[in-house]
């Protein structure tokens, strides 16, 4: 297959070629036509070696990260206490 | 649009800050490097690929069925998601409803839990498309292991409770049938694993939906009870009558219902299985349709639990400390011996279809932070971690159900409780991370997606103080009306 098929799609979308789409039987062995149906940080290889970094956390999302985890906390320890009073029922 | 980066050649040190792209490989200028370090995942993506781009192909010649194919291709993680999550301490939750309050109120109510869960869902198809990273994966990335590791922390308690609830519901339910726990626990197990060995994404989707459709149990069964249609109706159109009762009991199953439905282990599986499934942006659309047509379905299995089981409510029994096999029991004079049977497969297949789905979304989370293969497109010798998280949650939760005398009454009265309670950060890092439009370029969260999602996490929040409120203070809410 000649790659230059594979690398356009045919309304000018990415991600998967006229090649492909009108080929009867791609070879999936060829690591062209593969690269041709994915997106670059589709393949695992790309996806390994490239991470997204860490965003900058604003005053305002740290409270409110805090705030939530807190409430997480607060809200087992309610469970807990509704779960023994389930559990041991006072007459 | 994110697709405009270029990237620079493949190394160790130089992509650090990757910015999602919608070039196709083959034309990066990183390909002969990709090439050569091409896996079995993306050789077997790319088969599933291939399959949807002649779809899309055909679908130029023939409007209706190559749409109707296209479908078919693209739907699996958002059905799977919703028909997991109406798992068997949700349809328990469903059933002590119906039993308790009948016809009314929490019939609209369970709706509407769906429909928070399409709104929220939905972020999950964009990020997962648009990134091609997992849910456990972003946050550890753009939040850092400190934030990560609570988010997964929340997700692990979570996941393994609810994995432990999954096979009371399978034992329960095939114990209705006189199967030996050990024979359906081992049986339920030995399911998981056949579904994970496959090695093939779309194969183990497809098993999975395949078991997942028999959810629809509860729909004869609840035929068989006769509901009134018109009360059906009416409670619909005006959300009444409303539930009366002990207020802190019903505001107990306000909030089991909604942990029916929106849970944070969804949002890490229905993302990570966007991924494995190899969706791109293109393919949004279609994982709305799939979000969409899982929530109705799983709305409408859901509210048939309930009218399976308002005829209890009718004839006046008890049904506060009812399990499974009791309710299907206790059914039987009302919906006879084919409907109770109904009802106790469906509650087997609950737990059956959330088994594996929620121990794939901890395998999925545990390979996305450690960085070790975690993708059902890979085989057993590549990625034997995720398999063996896979696994070893499915395998532990079976055993812990096996232990005689453990209190797993305690872990079913909290699962759905707990996971309400952790919803609101879990929903915090989604709409941080849908509104980043470093990862999502044009795809980031519209206006109205912000509003819905804000106003959905402080109506989790209130329901959570309500519960606490009422759990501190239980005579405040010894009123007999909500």
């Amino acid at each position: 297959m000649n790659p230059k098929n594979l690398s356009a799609g045919s309304n000018g979308a990415p991600g998967e070629s006229a090649g492909v789409e009108s080929a009867a039987k791609p070879d999936l062995k060829d690591p062209r036509v593969v690269l041709s149906l994915l997106e670059t940080d589709q393949v695992v290889a790309s996806k390994r070696q490239s991470r997204f970094g860490r965003r900058p956390l604003s005053l305002g999302i740290r409270i409110l990260l805090w705030g939530l985890r807190s409430y997480v906390v607060i809200m087992l320890v309610i469970v807990a206490i509704a779960v023994i009073r389930a559990l041991h029922p006072t007459p | 649009m994110p697709g405009s980066t270029k990237n620079p050649p493949l190394t160790a040190t130089t992509i650090r800050h990757a910015e999602p792209t919608t070039e196709i490989a083959n034309s990066s200028p990183i390909a002969p490097d990709l090439a050569v370090l091409l896996t079995h995942e993306d050789v077997d993506r790319a088969r599933d690929r291939l399959q949807v781009a002649r779809a899309r192909w055909k679908g130029r010649k023939s409007k209706t069925w190559g749409g109707v194919r296209l479908l078919w291709l693209l739907v699996g993680p958002g059905v799977l998601v919703f028909l997991g999550e109406n798992d068997a301490p949700s349809m328990l939750s469903y059933s002590a409803t119906g039993a308790r309050f009948g016809i009314g109120f929490f019939i609209p109510f369970v709706i509407f839990t769906f429909a928070i869960g399409v709104v929220v869902q939905e972020m999950t198809v964009r990020l997962g498309a648009v990134t091609h990273r997992g849910h456990a994966e972003l946050i550890f990335d753009r939040f850092g292991k400190f934030w990560g590791f609570f988010a997964m922390g929340d997700l692990v308690l979570g996941n393994f409770l609810t994995l432990v609830t999954e096979f009371i519901g399978v034992r329960a339910g095939l114990g209705f049938f006189g199967v030996r726990p050990i024979v359906a626990v081992g049986g339920a197990l030995a399911i998981v694993v056949g579904a994970i060995t496959t090695g093939r994404y779309w194969t183990w989707e497809r098993i999975t939906l395949g078991l997942a459709i028999f959810n629809g149990l509860f729909i004869p069964a609840a035929i068989l009870a006769r509901p009134d249609w018109f009360a059906v109706g009416h409670a619909l159109l005006t959300w009444s009558p409303l539930p009366v009762g002990n207020r802190g009991e019903i505001l107990l199953l306000i909030l089991a219902d909604i942990g029916a439905t929106v849970t944070p282990w969804m949002l890490f599986f229905q993302q990570s299985a966007v991924v494995d499934k190899g969706m791109q942006p293109r393919d949004i659309g279609a994982g709305r349709f799939d979000t969409i047509l899982g929530a109705l379905l799983a709305a409408t299995f859901g509210v048939a639990a309930i009218l399976a089981t308002a005829p209890l409510f009718h004839h006046g029994i008890n049904a506060a400390d009812f399990q499974a096999a009791e309710f299907a029991q206790a059914l039987e004079p009302w919906i006879g011996h084919l409907g109770a049977a109904l009802f106790a497969l469906g509650i087997f297949e609950a737990g059956i279809v959330a088994a594996i789905a929620i121990s794939t979304s901890s395998a999925y989370a545990f390979g996305e932070v450690f960085q070790t293969g975690h993708s059902l497109n890979r085989p057993l010798r590549d990625a034997w971690p995720f398999y063996l998280t896979l696994f070893g949650s499915a395998a532990a939760a079976a055993a812990l159900v096996l232990i005689p005398h453990f209190p797993l009454e305690f872990i079913v009265l909290t699962v759905n409780v707990i996971a309400v309670l952790a919803m609101p950060p879990a929903l915090a890092f989604l709409l941080l991370l849908v509104n980043d439009r470093e990862l999502m370029g044009e795809h980031v969260n519209g206006m109205w997606a912000n509003v819905l999602g804000v106003a959905i996490t402080i109506f989790l929040i209130v329901a959570g103080l309500g519960f606490a409120v009422a759990t501190v203070f239980p005579a405040w809410f010894s009123g007999e009306r909500l």
